[in-house]
């Protein structure tokens, strides 16, 4: 034969030996479950990851004191298998089961708990959701004072220098907030119990005087040198005597600074897991301790394998407590992110539960199907509005742009699942809240006579305004949707245009625009996680909006003591004090600490709802859309997943986190399809 | 041009380029990058004895920091003795010439590959939620990713050639990009060396059926079906088989990875526009090497149709298949985006798109010095392969 088809041949030949060679991998048993998790993790540490794909595997691998209950989503049994609250609601006192074990056998003990929140608070972590438990006494102290003396006696002082220096004469008030912006002084001022100071924080129109610069100057740097007196206490107590105490190896104890009718559920929160300390302390483990040639974990499940990009396998652990209510012996999961080939699985029965994961086109089309599943969520859809950049600055104008969108066609046309239209910021459904009376609606005609009235009458001489929205399909329907009712209902000139996701957050973050596209989750169903982003400079506010009334409302509410002590001030701020006045007066004629417990989680709530009404009623920074409605494709067989909560008291209602627990689901491979 | 013409033109394009550089790079960055530009331009005045001498130095190199990477220090050092030797004794020279080329082009390549990065709006640590300045700056530390793109160059060639590693991932913690790509290689590979398979031998018979009878209804059919193949996109393709024998038939897995079954649809998928490619430069082989004097001489002297096909026109055939195929397979076998996240396959091709949305730093740089080895590599294969293969090249230096 020819040597040239010999050749050819050979190599051709050759390939393929080596494609039969090195596609000689192990398929093990199939899984009893299998399921899509959307995205790979970026990490399986409990205390550095993010999101909600992580959320399912933290709970299938790990377990902290309290669990959520599958079918109800309360506070379940966990590593604690009971809990007692002291009378002022401020102590709570954990004991811990005695067959609480790690995977290698050691026991779960009360010691864990506090290496693992001491963990989580050290700022050399560096974990993002630290601020979860910053309610637990000298935790705030412990995870951030340190850090924020340091910008303070740094860049905080360089930049103030550096102002007083170039403003002989004093700084604007516009300029000067913009300065607060840049420096994001907020998170290290606040909450301090100075008049003069926190009126300095919000002024925004005037001068900022000289005197007054080298006055902050000086102030700065009291408080720096006091935020780190404060970091070294926690230090001292946190974990030994103060915020989480192990009394014994089967009793723990954490002090809070104030009532938090929440806390139970924070404890079902990844964050607040524990992590096994002799592995993570290994230096040579520090960063991979999580893979599965390593992990010790106290969960329902074991980490076998871990292939990226392709998939996870679970498998009950032997050594969890609760293995017997555990059905599901192995589960596979997987992490495709195209939404056509997870669907294309899903009806192939290649995977038995996928969340979220569907062409949003067809969504009209799947709703008609049993096994679609929608509920609502929350999360909020909606955008923000620089309220730094004229004319957005005014009130009026903010107003306008929230009254002339019609927000019912956004949800029934473009939408269609059942979203539900946003007139508030905070999803509905949060037992205990009372949404505040909104002025968001649709009203073009109110619209025109806001925006003549701040002088552009019939849009006249409105500069042309940009929408902004990270790259997406669903995102751009909606954008070029209001940029077209803005045109039509206010007759100024809009323009949706888009950014790719990171060139998007730096967008955002730096104020480089006009209205921008947001959403937002909630961690726990309650509104202090909305409402907290937008306080003054927060990092997640963005929309450079601030007032004095709202912060102080949410920062009441994390605390009701200040308010219940001296209400007056707080009281003169509001336009209609009535219902926050009933309520101080009810937790101070609380006939027992139970009664004043309950009088002050309302009280709390109003408080809230105050705040809310500041943002939809007053201020609008924020222009909200609607709230989403999270969609599971639900195997027929699939057991133990609830989209619908069955309460205690034999209420029902929507799985608002969307949570489904992997310890409690599991397929039943009888079923008649 | 004479030497001294050349000497001339270069000296004022470097001092063009630099100034030009410095001004849109910033200073040390403009003038970091001419230098390197200027080492990997200075291999070709390298002589036989100093491609060899450098060549077999720098291999010996790599050679070195892979193994100990794949394995330890010892079984490196072992290797990179055993490679040098038989290297300086045995490599052809044009080997050697590659070898001395390729270290200080990956150079120059990482450099401008961070410069370029760094322009990106975004970072690595930018989430939705925003973190506190000191987290970030911790976790800039923990990570080795300061604000500057050359200190980020500085930390990342001292990770690579002192500690031998590509650098931690950021978006998929606790592995190092090297134990990403590593399983994920051979996955793109074995995908790939299929995929070239089919498009090479569909290719090639459609390309010489066609050739052969120019403007035939033959020719037509198969030119007719070439163009389909290259105008239809792989997410189109992929979808219709996906359709057909996974939603429809239930013949073959939708998408995953584990089972012969699973790589049908990537496979053909990945190799439909390279065989509508590669039988277009067949055909045109094909015709040309037909109306060859050589060809008719082998007519006349009475050789049979098949021989003459064999012999004569399928080697003029592949010429230009080959050197197609050199880039083609580097390409081919480090994934394609599209296809793996179709078929949900756990390749090299993902890490390409993911670590530039994700701002993941040295998943960029290490996917970029593994495309760039293989595209060499390649490239070296097909010279060798041209000589071995035409005889008017071989005995060029």
């Amino acid at each position: 034969m020819d040597r040239t088809l010999l050749g050819i041949f050979t190599a051709l030949g050759g390939a393929l030996l080596l494609v039969g060679l090195t596609f000689s991998r192990s398929v093990d048993a199939p899984a009893d479950l299998r399921f899509n998790n959307g995205t790979e993790p970026k990490t399986l540490d409990p205390h550095l990851m993010t999101g909600q794909p992580e959320h399912r595997l933290a709970s299938a691998l790990f377990e902290g004191l309290v669990r959520r209950d599958a079918k109800s989503m309360r506070p379940a049994p966990g590593v604690a298998k009971s809990w007692d609250v002291s009378p002022d609601g401020k102590r709570y006192t954990f004991h811990l089961r005695d067959d609480a074990r790690w995977s290698d056998g050691h026991p779960v003990t009360a010691s864990d708990f506090v290496y693992s929140w001491k963990r989580l608070l050290d700022p050399k972590i560096a974990s993002e959701y630290a601020y979860i438990i910053s309610q637990v006494r000298y935790a705030e102290a412990l995870n951030t004072y340190d850090g924020h003396a340091e910008s303070l006696e740094t860049a905080m002082a360089k930049a103030l220098a550096a102002l007083a220096a170039a403003n002989q004469s004093g700084v604007p008030g516009k300029e000067w907030q913009k300065f607060l912006s840049k420096n994001r002084v907020n998170d290290p001022l606040r909450g301090q119990n100075d008049p003069t100071l926190n009126e300095l924080l919000v002024r925004r129109d005037g001068v900022v005087t000289r005197a007054e610069l080298e006055w902050m100057q000086g102030a700065t740097k009291g408080i720096a040198g006091d935020l780190r007196r404060q970091a070294a206490e926690a230090r001292a107590h946190f974990g030994v005597d103060g915020g989480i105490i192990a009394v014994d190896p089967h009793t723990l104890v954490v002090e809070l600074r104030a009532p938090t009718p929440y806390f139970m559920e924070l404890l079902t929160f990844y964050p607040t897991m524990p992590v096994p300390r002799w592995l993570v302390e290994n230096p040579k483990r520090r960063d991979d301790w999580f893979l599965p040639e390593h992990i010790v974990a106290n969960g329902p499940y074991v980490l076998k394998r871990w292939l990226v990009n392709d998939h996870m396998r679970l498998e009950r652990s032997e050594t969890y407590w609760g293995k017997e209510q555990v059905k599901s012996r192995a589960v596979d999961v997987l992490v495709s992110d195209n939404d056509t080939t997870v669907l294309n699985m899903y009806l192939t029965h290649a995977i038995d539960w996928d969340p979220e994961q569907y062409p949003r086109e067809l969504g009209k089309e799947l709703r008609r199907r049993d096994d679609f599943v929608l509920t609502p969520g929350m999360i909020v859809y909606f955008y923000k509005i620089n309220t730094t950049r004229p004319p957005f600055d005014d009130r009026r104008v903010r107003k306008a742009l929230n009254l002339a969108i019609d927000r019912k066609a956004i949800v029934e046309r473009i939408l269609g699942l059942g979203q539900i239209v946003a007139k508030t910021f905070v999803p509905p459904g949060i037992p205990g809240y009372v949404p505040p009376a909104s002025a968001v609606e649709t009203n073009p005609e109110a619209a025109r006579a806001l925006l003549a009235a701040a002088g552009f009458p019939g849009g006249k001489g409105f500069p042309e305004v940009g929408i902004l929205y990270n790259t997406n399909q669903g995102h751009k329907t909606i954008a070029e949707y209001v940029a077209d009712q803005l045109r039509k209902n206010l007759g100024i000139k809009a323009n949706a245009y888009n950014q790719e996701w990171q060139s998007y957050l730096e967008t955002v973050r730096s104020l480089d625009y006009d209205i921008a596209r947001a959403g937002w989750v909630g961690d726990y169903a309650d509104p202090n996680t909305f409402l907290d982003i937008l306080v003054t400079n927060g990092g997640n506010n963005q929309t450079g909006w601030s007032s004095s009334l709202y912060d102080r409302l949410v920062q009441s509410a994390a605390d009701v003591g200040p308010v219940v002590a001296n209400p007056e001030s707080l009281l003169a701020e509001l336009q209609n004090g009535d219902a926050v006045r009933t309520l101080v007066n009810a937790v101070r004629n609380a006939a027992s600490p139970t009664d004043g417990l309950a009088a002050q989680a309302k009280l709390r709530m109003q408080l809230l709802q105050e705040a809310e009404g500041v943002l939809v009623r007053d201020e609008f920074p924020i222009i909200p859309l609607y709230f989403y409605v999270t969609a599971n494709f639900v195997s027929p067989k699939l057991r133990g997943f609830y989209t619908t909560l069955h309460f205690d008291d034999g209420t029902t209602g929507p799985n608002l986190m969307d949570d489904h627990p992997l310890r409690d689901i599991w397929v039943d491979h009888e079923a008649s399809p | 041009m004479t030497s001294r013409g050349r000497a001339v033109t270069g000296v004022v394009g470097v001092a063009v380029a630099t100034a030009g550089l410095a001004v849109a790079l910033g200073p040390l960055s403009g003038v970091m990058l001419v230098l390197g530009l200027a080492l990997v331009a200075s291999t070709a005045w390298l002589g036989p004895r100093g491609a060899r001498v450098v060549g077999t130095l720098l291999g010996t190199l790599v050679v070195f920091g892979v193994a100990r990477a794949a394995w330890n220090p010892v079984v490196g050092a072992v290797l990179a003795v055993v490679f040098g030797v038989l290297a300086f004794r045995s490599l052809p020279t044009m080997v050697m010439r590659r070898i001395a080329f390729l270290v200080p082009s990956l150079v120059v390549l990482i450099f401008t590959t961070t410069l370029l990065m760094y322009r990106a709006p975004g970072s690595p640590f930018a989430q939705e939620r925003v973190a506190t300045p000191q987290v970030e700056a911790a976790l800039r530390a923990h990570y080795g990713v300061p604000k500057s793109a050359t200190a980020f160059f500085g930390i990342y060639m001292k990770r690579l050639v002192v500690d031998g590693t590509l650098g931690p991932s950021i978006k998929v913690q606790g592995r190092s990009v090297e134990q990403l790509l590593a399983p994920a290689l051979p996955v793109s590979m074995t995908l790939g060396l299929l995929a070239l398979v089919i498009a090479t031998v569909t290719g090639l018979a459609l390309g010489l059926r066609a050739g052969l009878e120019p403007n035939s209804p033959a020719d037509y059919a198969s030119m007719g079906l070439v163009l389909v193949g290259v105008s239809l996109p792989s997410f189109v393709i992929g979808a219709a088989l996906m359709i057909v024998f996974a939603l429809k038939l239930g013949v073959l897995p939708v998408a995953g990875w584990g089972g012969y079954k699973h790589l049908v649809m990537p496979a053909v998928t990945l190799a439909l526009p390279y065989s509508a490619y590669i039988a277009r430069l067949a055909r045109g082989g094909t015709i040309e090497v037909m109306q060859q004097d050589f060809v008719r001489t082998a007519r006349a002297k009475g050789a049979s149709e098949r021989d003459v096909v064999l012999r004569h026109a399928l080697r003029g055939a592949i010429l230009p298949v080959v050197s197609f195929l050199g880039p083609a397979a580097a390409g081919i076998l480090t994934g394609s985006f599209v296809v793996e996240t179709l078929f949900d396959v756990p390749g090299v091709g993902q890490w390409f798109v993911r670590g530039a949305i994700n701002r993941d730093y040295s998943v960029v740089l290490g996917t970029a010095i593994l495309y760039a080895s293989l595209v060499t590599g390649f490239n070296l294969l097909v010279d060798l392969a041209y000589a071995w293969l035409d005889p008017r090249v071989r005995g060029q230096p």
